[in-house]
């Protein structure tokens, strides 16, 4: 089943979310305890990759924050993933340690950034109690926050809990590249 | 054609809005390519939107190209952009930069380019919306930096390089471009 999802997910990208449900996979805590995302989600999760060294990222972190406080107490699950090969989890560690990351983060285990066909960061995905995703995309559309016009996941978590379809599921923004183990790399 | 002021006095060549019928972009287009060639350009950055992207690869026919879009917030694309200068002495394809700072960044991107002898034609994104931007260069693209698209001689795009690269990779793509 995750093979499958993995290969659909590779071939088709976000698109193939709609398809079938997101297989269980497994993050590792910043002291290195794994954890399963089925013992860590919630009625509806939000996994989020983010990165130590990506200026995009980092102008993203007081909306994270933001983001998990406003919709924490709505059953709302953020989960922030640091994939990036090149940045060690002790410096995944001090870097949330000097931002002042109230919330957790945890690192891939190996296979999360591929089975998300995650590629840049920060990147959102939205996933409902059927483990369906929702929402793929930006979390809004400027890095600079006097120039945001749409809150695409804002938008789409208000409108999942008000149990209204996702009407704008897909968006994107300029980022960095995600730094997995197996490099992704689009050749016609 | 429209030329007008576009912030701290630089010069707009811009494909939005345009007379109905008229060819606009590609004039447009070929007007900042004379533009370029006599260096009225240098030390600032063509703005580009989404119909002018549509038309540059098109006003490069019979050309390879390669489409380097970068933003000084990029790391890798600090780093790639030497190479690909070097790339671009060793082999006969054009390079085309785009960055995708913010205009508040277009000052330092266009002395990073000028420090790195980067050649024109050098752009920057103009866009209210990204992703419009974004897919107008790609559909099946994220928006991850860098990113490199590679273009045969007809316009039809033959590779895409996004996030870390082999220089190999990307000489070995364009050489295959060439006859």
């Amino acid at each position: 089943m995750k093979l499958a999802w993995l290969l659909a997910a590779s071939l088709l990208g976000a698109a193939a979310f709609a398809a079938s449900p997101v297989p269980d996979f497994q993050l590792v805590d910043l002291q290195g305890a794994s954890h399963s995302f089925t013992s860590l989600k919630g009625d509806t999760t939000v996994v989020v990759f983010i990165a130590v060294r990506c200026p995009v990222s980092n102008a993203y972190n007081r909306r994270m924050e933001a983001l998990n406080k406003d919709y924490s107490s709505k059953g709302v699950k953020f989960l922030f993933v640091n994939a990036n090969v090149n940045e060690p989890s002790e410096e995944v560690k001090e870097h949330a340690r000097q931002v002042g990351f109230t919330f957790p983060v945890y690192r891939d285990s190996g296979n999360v950034a591929e089975i998300f066909n995650a590629q840049v960061t920060p990147e959102t995905y939205v996933i409902d109690k059927q483990g369906m995703i929702q929402y793929h995309g930006a979390i809004d559309d400027s890095q600079n926050e006097a120039r945001i016009r749409k809150q695409g996941l804002r938008a789409a978590l208000d409108e999942l809990l008000a149990g209204k379809p996702v009407t704008v599921s897909e968006t994107k923004a300029f980022g960095c590249s995600v730094k997995r183990a197996r490099p992704h790399r689009a050749t016609e | 054609m429209r030329l007008s002021n576009y912030g701290r006095g630089s010069v707009r060549v811009s494909s939005e809005p345009r007379p109905s019928g008229s060819g606009w972009t590609g004039y447009s287009l070929t007007v900042t390519k004379w533009l370029v060639a006599f260096n009225l350009f240098a030390a600032q950055l063509v703005p580009l939107d989404r119909p002018g992207f549509a038309h540059l690869v098109e006003s490069h026919h019979g050309k390879v190209v390669l489409v380097d879009v970068w933003a000084t917030w990029c790391d890798p694309c600090r780093e790639e952009l030497p190479k690909l200068v070097a790339l671009h002495k060793k082999l006969a394809f054009d390079l085309i930069t785009i960055s995708a700072d913010e205009p508040e960044q277009e000052a330092a991107a266009a002395a990073l380019l000028d420090r790195e002898q980067v050649p024109q034609p050098r752009y920057i994104k103009r866009s209210d919306d990204d992703q419009v931007f974004i897919d107008a260069v790609d559909k099946q693209w994220s928006g991850a930096l860098p990113a490199l698209f590679l273009y045969d001689r007809k316009g039809a795009r033959i590779a895409s390089f996004i996030g870390d690269s082999d220089p190999a990779d990307i000489e070995a793509a364009i050489h295959k471009a060439l006859p």
